[in-house]
């Protein structure tokens, strides 16, 4: 019934000018600069100034010019295309990894603070089990046991994100269907004889969508240090593919020669991460409720 | 008379995204020595911003644009901090709404009492801090309880450790925001008659705060009534409930459900303070049946009119005309003998299963709700009647289908329903509808009204259209126009009937109102019993009443179950029940539910107050009954009588309760207007 899936997020459509005034200056900021970032990775997908594989566009190592305002690296490629391509990549994969997390975590999170019981307590004590080893290793450990076919592969690199990130989410979901599980509306819906399904997806979903907004740009703010770090570690994407931590790791055997090199994607990753916090952190003033520290 | 406290030309306003609201505009009274103020008015009026002021104390985004409030010769909005904490407490004190959120949890109430006391050093000569804390609890009735804490009383004794602490330092002036609103009928009678007695023992005077203008009959001298922020009419209390002279006063006397029967409803208000819809002169003619062109235009001040009396009504001559009684006096259709719709045995109820360890030792667990019959027929309206945690609710879980009970049964239609709500089909789930106490909670406020309506519908598989759902908006008072909204763009009352729509629209044998008026306005109330009423004759759905307030009751039921303590009562035809109640406990309800006028309440004590009462073995009104006729009570379980309409469950014989004469040491309740 298409009157029945009424969408709540159409209120929150109509962002016109007067919106973005009232809004937070946090949120400006870091809105001004995704929407860069996004542009940027857009430029670079189609266009590059040389290609991104090239070798030999220059001097191996010859420090930044104006040819070349990032240098090249130690085959001779031209870091600021390289730079270019890789910022899409980063950014599609924080965002198919969280979104994965996110399905995964807010389904089993809601499930488990509606359904409660034995369900509850098995799902929690594998949720604990799984927060309770730090994330980078657990990411480790995945991909290792992943094996040698998908290993490089972006959609390996995307489970991983997606699989590190569902139980700190299903804990945040699970907190807020037990809160709004008390609610009279769900007793409504209880007393029609709705199924478990139906009263997790029709009524406590869109109560709970506040904090999982927020939930979700908080963790998108930390897919691309997670990412960057598996890249810089070698268990990123495949090279050539320039991707930025897999770029840093590269070049930093050359730090000395051609310090330039590290720099981009360096500074790329840290304005993304900034951008993103930024902008959750006015997100969650904008809905009413503070960010969860730490979680 | 002195004046103790006089308010000036008080103007607030409280800051908010869109700049200054005026909440309270040219306020102004006066409180003599002594005197009982009482103020009154719905919900969002300013009648706590005003009272709050008073103790010289406003919330952060509240500003006093203009205006003095002048007590004994010092205007409290100008003193300093410290001078107002030497004032507040000592001299001007505060009893809050509720007991349970202003007394300190962490701390004995003895403690609380001595802390008040030392702060102001109001200890008088010649007594000890012990000796004298002792004294305040017997002045409010209470044994020694200092060693307490606050989660150990009742919500009526927390009450009294409230107004001990207030009165501690023997203040002029008590102010008294809403102060029984959270307490049972029975309790807030008592706490009314403390206060009664307190003011003339002590002598202060009192600003009453609250919505129920039954209860300020009870206890002020001088009532103010508020609309939108301004005083409307100050009048003497009882000149103002015999011949109430502004329109909106004679609306709010009119909503006002009372035991005593005649039907009031014809006279109610309608439609709600709207603060964006007032117009520039009277801010009550949107509402006001006497409104006429000048009305819109001029603002109306207050004018004396005899020689205690103001009213800001340009009209009060025609408003001030006595009410002719509403055409018709509350005529009951009598319920033909019809089939029995819902059927109730034997039921027992408790919340907590039983482990394993329980049923190794074969121990049972206590119910909270005993041995239940109850009979709703079709189309007739069976009410729920008593205290909190009475089990009025917990009932209606059972049959419902939310807490499988203990034992006994629940049927519908001669059916026998499954006691868990999983193993009901779908269409016994249709048939008893549910209708909570909380509009704001049981719609889901992410949904438009239109998807909150179009789901049941769509669940048990019913064809639906525009025109039916425009149908069911109209009968309970709305128009299509609030299908696209959410429910927050919604007020209090227009929220519950949504709530009832949704009901409705499945087309229901059996529906469950829940205490459905208690977060109303006491208007909003009287239209909801007004469509209430309308619809049990219109559409002959059964419903199942669950109310703590015998006086809507009686407007709206056919039959009445007073329920104490998890066991009937007693079950009889209202008309019968009010006119004749015969069972001790709800003679004690009914006594204590406030008229519209003085009636000099005198609570029946107790006949045999040290027995306790055990569950599940001699009466549960064991200890507060005034009949009580011997250890028999406390020993065996009360034998079912049956009478007229209905039956009592009581050891004193019927024809013993009938005659009033047997009442050891009891005045003839003198009823006085």
């Amino acid at each position: 019934m298409s009157t029945i899936a009424s969408n709540p997020s159409r209120r929150f459509a109509r962002f016109g000018a007067e919106r973005w005034h009232a809004a937070p200056g946090p949120f400006k900021v870091g809105a001004v600069i995704l929407a860069t970032h996004v542009l940027f990775a857009i430029v670079g997908f189609f266009w590059t100034p040389y290609g991104f594989a090239e070798m030999g566009a220059g001097l191996p190592l010859s420090g930044a010019s104006f040819q070349h305002p990032m240098g090249l690296d130690q085959i001779g490629r031209d870091v600021f295309s390289r730079f270019m391509h890789g910022a899409h990549i980063v950014l599609l994969l924080a965002f198919a990894g969280t979104i994965l997390g996110m399905v995964a975590g807010t389904t089993l999170g809601l499930l488990s603070g509606y359904v409660g019981g034995w369900f509850d307590e098995i799902a929690q004590r594998i949720v604990e089990a799984m927060i309770s080893i730090p994330f980078l290793a657990l990411a480790l450990v995945m991909i290792i046991a992943a094996g040698p076919a998908l290993a490089g592969e972006p959609v390996l690199i995307v489970l991983v994100v997606g699989l590190v990130y569902a139980p700190r989410i299903a804990r945040i979901a699970r907190a807020a269907a037990m809160e709004i599980a008390t609610r009279e509306y769900v007793a409504v819906a209880e007393l029609r004889g709705e199924g478990t399904w139906s009263i997790v997806f029709r009524e406590i979903l869109p109560n709970a969508a506040n904090v999982l907004l927020v939930e979700f740009s908080l963790r998108l703010s930390y897919a691309p240090i997670l990412i960057g770090a598996l890249g810089f570690l070698g268990f990123g994407i495949r090279p050539p593919t320039p991707e930025w931590g897999l770029m840093i790791s590269e070049n930093r055997n050359l730090l000395i020669a051609s310090p330039v090199t590290v720099f981009g994607p360096g500074l790329g990753l840290a304005s993304l991460v900034i951008g993103f916090n930024l902008f959750t952190d006015g997100l969650s003033r904008m809905l009413g409720q503070r960010p969860v520290a730490g979680a | 008379m002195k004046k103790l406290i006089e308010v000036r030309n008080l103007n607030i306003a409280y800051g908010g995204k869109a700049g200054w609201t005026n909440v309270v505009q040219d306020v102004s009274f006066e409180i003599a020595r002594g005197e009982a103020f009482g103020l009154v008015g719905e919900s969002g009026c300013g009648k706590s911003t005003v009272a709050y002021r008073l103790l010289g104390y406003g919330t952060i985004n509240s500003l006093v644009q203009t205006g003095e409030v002048v007590f004994d010769g010092m205007d409290l909005l100008k003193l300093d901090t410290s001078a107002l904490t030497r004032l507040r407490g000592n001299r001007i004190a505060l009893v809050p709404q509720n007991p349970t959120t202003s007394l300190s949890p962490g701390m004995r109430v003895g403690s609380q009492i001595r802390e008040m006391i030392a702060t102001h050093r109001a200890l008088p000569d010649g007594i000890s801090m012990e000796r004298r804390v002792v004294e305040l609890f017997a002045l409010v009735g209470l044994p020694d309880v200092g060693h307490r804490y606050p989660h150990e009383l009742s919500g009526g004794q927390q009450q009294r450790v409230a107004i001990a602490m207030a009165v501690a330092c023997n203040p002029d002036l008590l102010v008294l925001d809403e102060p029984t609103t959270g307490l049972d009928v029975t309790t807030q009678r008592q706490i009314i008659q403390l206060l009664c007695d307190l003011r003339a023992s002590i002598g202060m005077a009192m600003l009453y705060v609250t919505h129920d203008l039954a209860l300020l009959a009870q206890i002020a001298d001088r009532v103010g009534v508020m609309y939108a922020g301004q005083l409307v009419e100050v009048a003497p209390c009882n000149e103002l409930l015999a011949a109430p002279a502004h329109p909106y006063s004679r609306g709010l006397i009119a909503s006002i459900p009372t035991v005593d029967g005649t039907d009031r409803q014809a006279g109610g208000l309608r439609g709600v303070l709207r603060r964006d819809q007032i117009s520039t002169g009277c801010k009550f003619e949107p509402r006001c049946d006497f409104a006429s062109g000048p009305c819109r235009t001029t603002p109306q001040v207050l004018q004396p009119v005899g020689d205690v009396r103001f009213v800001a009504c340009m009209k009060w001559r025609e408003a001030a005309v006595p009410q002719t009684p509403a055409g018709k006096p509350s005529q009951r259709v009598e319920t033909t003998r019809q089939d029995t719709l819902l059927s109730v045995t034997d039921l027992n109820l408790s919340y907590r299963k039983p482990g394993s360890f329980d049923r190794f030792f074969r121990k049972s667990i206590p119910p909270v709700v005993r041995d239940i019959d109850l009979e709703v027929r079709a189309g007739e309206v069976v009410a729920l009647v008593g205290e909190s945690g009475s089990g009025k609710s917990t009932i209606a879980r059972a049959i419902s289908g939310r807490l499988p009970p203990q034992s006994g049964s629940v049927s519908l239609n001669g059916d026998l329903l499954a006691p868990a709500l999983k193993s009901r089909s779908v269409e016994q789930l249709r048939q008893i509808q549910y209708i909570f106490q909380n509009p704001d909670a049981s719609l889901n406020p992410r949904r438009r009204i239109r998807a909150i309506l179009e789901r049941p519908l769509d669940h048990f598989g019913i064809e639906t259209n525009e025109m039916a759902l425009a149908a069911v908006l109209d009968n309970v008072g709305l128009h299509a126009g609030y299908l696209n909204r959410f429910p927050d763009q919604l007020s209090g009352g227009e929220r519950q009937r949504i709530a009832i729509a949704r009901a409705l629209l499945v087309n229901p044998k059996l529906l469950i109102c829940d205490e459905i008026l208690s977060a109303l306005d006491v208007s909003v109330q009287a239209r909801i019993v007004e469509l209430l009423r309308s619809l049990k004759e219109k559409h002959a759905v059964a419903m199942l009443f669950i109310s703590h307030d015998l006086a809507v009751v009686q407007q709206l039921a056919d039959r009445v179950a007073v329920l104490y303590r998890g066991e009937i009562m007693q079950l009889a035809d209202t008309g019968t029940l009010l006119g004749d109640s015969l069972h001790p406990y709800t003679e004690m309800l009914l006594d204590a539910a406030p008229g519209l006028s003085k009636d000099h309440y005198v609570s029946h004590p107790p006949a045999i107050p040290t027995s306790r009462a055990v569950p599940g073995i001699g009466c549960p009104l064991v200890g507060r009954c005034p009949r009580q006729v011997g250890s028999n009570c406390a020993e065996t379980r009360p034998p079912v009588r049956q009478t007229g309409s209905g039956y009592i469950r009581c050891h004193v014989p019927v024809d013993e309760l009938a005659s009033p004469t047997v009442r050891p040491g009891l005045k003839p309740l003198s009823v006085e207007t």
